[in-house]
C-alpha cells in the first residue's frame, strides 16, 4: 500500500520534484539468477546447479530545496554463502551541491573505484551477468563496495579539452572477520580507514573516456593460532618464540587502476588494468608475507545490436603475486560470452559462458571444501542464467 | 617559345585550380543542402535570457553534469518517452549515444544513488507544458509541435 502510493506518486514529482510537499522517488529492481558449473564450486555450491543467486534492491531518493538532495536504498541477496538474504541499507546518503564543480556527499556511499565498482549490484545498467571478476569480485562486496563517510565530487568543465570528474572520498569498512583457515581464528576485526579517489577524463574524442582510480584501506586483525598449529609451526621458526595471543595483524592495501572507455553509438568498449599490493604487519612474517603484489586486468566488449539485443564477451586475468605467475593456484584467466536480451523497457534476461583456466580466485573457505587451490581442476566452465525486472 | 609554353602551362594550371574550386564549393553547397532537418527543436523558458547554447553544453544538461545557466538559475530538463522517434533524434544528435546507452547511465546512476534523470513526458504539448510554466526549463519536441508560450532555443 505504501509502496502502491509512493509509486503513484513518482510521476507527479517529476514534475516538481524539488518541492518540499512532492513525494519521494522511488526506484527497484528484483533479479533471480542461475549458476551451472563444470568441475569446480564457483560463487555457490554451483557443480549440480545452484538458485542461490538472487538479488533485490528498493531506493527513495528525494531532492530537496538549496541543492540538497537525500537517498536510501535497501538492499538483500544471496550468493551460495554470502548475503543469505539480510537486508542492509546498501546506501543513504545526504548530498549537497552548490555548484557543478563542488558537492558533498556524506552517509554510506559507493565507491568510486574503476568504471564499474558501483554497478556491481545493478544487472540492469551493464551487460554481462557478472563484470570481470579479476577486478569486481562479487564475493568481495561487503568491502570492496561502499564506505561509511564522505566525499567531495564535481565536475569541472576544460572547454575545448573536455571535462572532468573528480571524486575524493574516506571513511570507514563494515569490519568483518575473514574468511577462517584451518587452525587460525580471527577473533576481532576492524577497519580503522579507507580512503581514496577516482578522475575521469571526458576526453576531446567524442566517447573516450581516460581513468585512474586510487584507494588504500587497512585492516586490523586479533588472530589466534591453534595450539596444534603453533606447536608444529614454532619447532621450525615459523614462530616467534614467547609469543601471545591473540596477535595483533594489520593489513594494509594500497591500490590503484587505469581505465579507459570507448563508446561509439551502439559499440562499448573498456579496458582496465590494476595492481593491489597486500602489506602485513605482524610479529609472525612467516605466516603473513609483509609484501605481496597481485595484478588484475581486463578488455570487455559489447554491441547493442537491436532494441532487445546486445551481445558481448570479455577477457579477463588475475594473477595472486606477480613474482610467482606459474602454477594453476597463482592465475585464473575467464574468457566470458554473454547476451542480454530486453523483453520489456523494465525487464530483461541474460545468458552467459565463462571457460576459466587457473584456480587463484577460487579462495573461499566454504566452497570447495577439503581442496586446495593447487588441487582443484585447472580448466573448467560456468553457465549462468538470470532474469532482473527494475523500474 | 619557352615563355609563351610556361605562360600556357600556368593559364592550365589556374583554370584547373579554379575549376577544382568551383567543385569543391558546389559540394559543400551540395551537402548543406543534403543535410537532414534534426527532426526536432530545442526550447525553454520564455525568461531565459539564453539564445542559444553548444551541443556539448545541451548534452552535459540532459546528463546533469550541467545544473545551471549562466545567471545561475537551475536547469530544468525534460526529456520524451525512450519509444519517442524525436528523443531517438535528440539522443543520437546532441548526447551522441542511444536511447538505450542514455538509460543505461540513469540505471547506473538511480542504483547507485547518484542522481534521477530528467522527467520523461510523452507528448510534444506534455514538454510544452512544462517548459511553459517553470523557469529554467528546457525541453525538445518534434518539428511539428506549436511553439506557443516557449522560446526556441539555437544549438551551435
Amino acid at each position: 500500500m505504501l509502496a502502491a502510493g509512493l509509486w503513484a506518486g513518482s510521476s507527479a514529482a517529476q514534475d516538481d520534484a524539488t518541492s518540499l510537499t512532492a513525494p519521494f522517488e522511488l526506484h527497484a529492481f528484483v533479479s533471480q539468477g542461475f549458476i551451472l558449473s563444470a568441475k569446480n564450486e564457483y560463487l555457490a555450491n554451483s557443480k549440480h546447479g545452484s538458485l542461490e543467486f538472487s538479488e533485490v534492491g528498493v531506493n527513495l531518493t528525494k531532492t530537496l530545496p538549496e541543492n540538497l538532495r537525500l537517498g536510501v536504498q535497501l538492499f538483500g541477496h544471496d550468493l551460495g554463502p554470502f548475503g543469505n538474504f539480510a537486508p542492509q541499507f546498501d546506501w543513504y546518503y545526504l548530498d549537497w551541491r552548490p555548484r557543478d564543480w563542488f558537492g558533498v556527499r556524506v552517509g554510506r556511499l559507493k565507491m568510486p573505484f574503476g568504471l564499474y565498482n558501483e554497478l556491481n549490484d545493478i544487472d540492469a545498467a551493464r551487460v554481462p551477468i557478472l563484470l570481470p571478476q579479476s577486478l569486481y569480485q562479487a564475493d568481495h562486496r561487503e568491502y570492496l563496495f561502499a564506505l561509511a563517510g564522505g566525499e567531495l565530487y564535481g565536475d569541472l568543465h576544460l572547454g575545448d579539452a573536455g571535462s572532468l570528474e573528480y571524486r575524493a572520498y574516506g571513511g570507514t569498512l563494515p569490519a568483518q572477520p575473514p574468511g577462517s583457515r584451518p587452525g587460525v581464528t580471527v577473533t576481532r576485526a576492524a577497519v580503522p580507514y579507507v580512503y581514496g579517489a577516482r578522475l575521469l577524463w571526458s576526453t576531446p574524442l567524442e566517447g573516450l573516456v581516460a581513468g585512474f582510480s586510487a584507494q588504500v584501506v587497512r585492516f586490523d586483525w586479533d588472530v589466534v593460532l591453534d595450539p596444534a598449529l603453533v606447536g608444529a609451526l614454532e619447532p621450525l621458526g615459523l614462530l616467534p618464540p614467547g609469543l601471545t595471543y591473540p596477535m595483533q595483524v594489520q593489513f594494509r592495501v594500497p591500490r590503484w587502476i587505469a581505465s579507459l572507455q570507448y563508446t561509439a553509438h551502439d559499440l562499448d568498449f573498456s579496458a582496465e588494468y590494476s595492481r593491489w599490493t597486500g602489506q602485513f604487519r605482524s610479529p609472525a612474517p612467516a605466516l603473513f608475507p609483509p609484501h605481496t603484489v597481485n595484478e588484475r586486468y581486463y578488455a570487455m566488449a559489447s554491441y547493442h545490436a537491436a532494441s532487445w539485443f546486445t551481445p558481448g564477451l570479455y577477457y579477463s586475468g588475475y594473477f595472486v603475486n606477480v613474482e610467482d605467475r606459474h602454477g594453476r593456484e597463482n592465475y585464473q584467466h575467464d574468457l566470458a560470452i554473454t547476451t542480454r536480451y530486453d523483453l520489456t523497457d523494465h525487464w530483461l534476461f541474460k545468458l552467459e559462458g565463462h571457460l576459466m583456466f587457473g584456480t587463484a580466485a577460487l579462495d573461499n573457505a566454504q566452497l570447495n571444501v577439503g581442496r586446495e587451490r593447487k588441487d582443484l581442476a585447472p580448466t573448467w566452465g560456468v553457465l549462468l542464467v538470470k532474469t532482473t525486472a527494475y523500474f | 617559345m619557352r615563355s609563351t609554353a610556361h605562360g600556357k602551362g600556368r593559364q592550365r594550371r589556374a583554370a584547373l585550380a579554379t575549376a577544382l574550386a568551383l567543385a569543391l564549393a558546389l559540394l559543400a553547397v551540395g551537402w548543406a543542402g543534403a543535410a537532414p532537418a534534426p527532426g526536432f527543436r530545442v526550447i525553454t523558458h520564455p525568461g531565459n535570457p539564453a539564445l542559444s547554447v553548444e551541443r556539448a553544453f545541451l548534452a552535459d544538461v540532459f546528463l546533469k553534469k550541467t545544473t545551471r545557466w549562466s545567471d545561475d538559475e537551475p536547469i530544468r530538463p525534460v526529456d520524451q518517452g525512450p519509444d519517442s522517434v524525436t528523443r531517438q533524434r535528440f539522443s543520437e544528435q546532441i548526447l551522441r549515444r542511444s536511447v538505450f546507452a542514455v538509460r543505461s547511465y540513469w540505471q547506473q546512476r538511480i542504483f547507485a544513488g547518484r542522481g534521477l534523470p530528467p522527467p520523461e513526458l510523452e507528448s510534444d504539448e506534455a514538454v510544452l507544458r512544462y517548459v511553459r510554466s517553470r523557469p529554467g526549463a528546457v525541453g525538445y519536441v518534434s518539428d511539428r509541435a506549436e511553439l506557443a508560450g516557449v522560446k526556441l532555443l539555437g544549438v551551435n
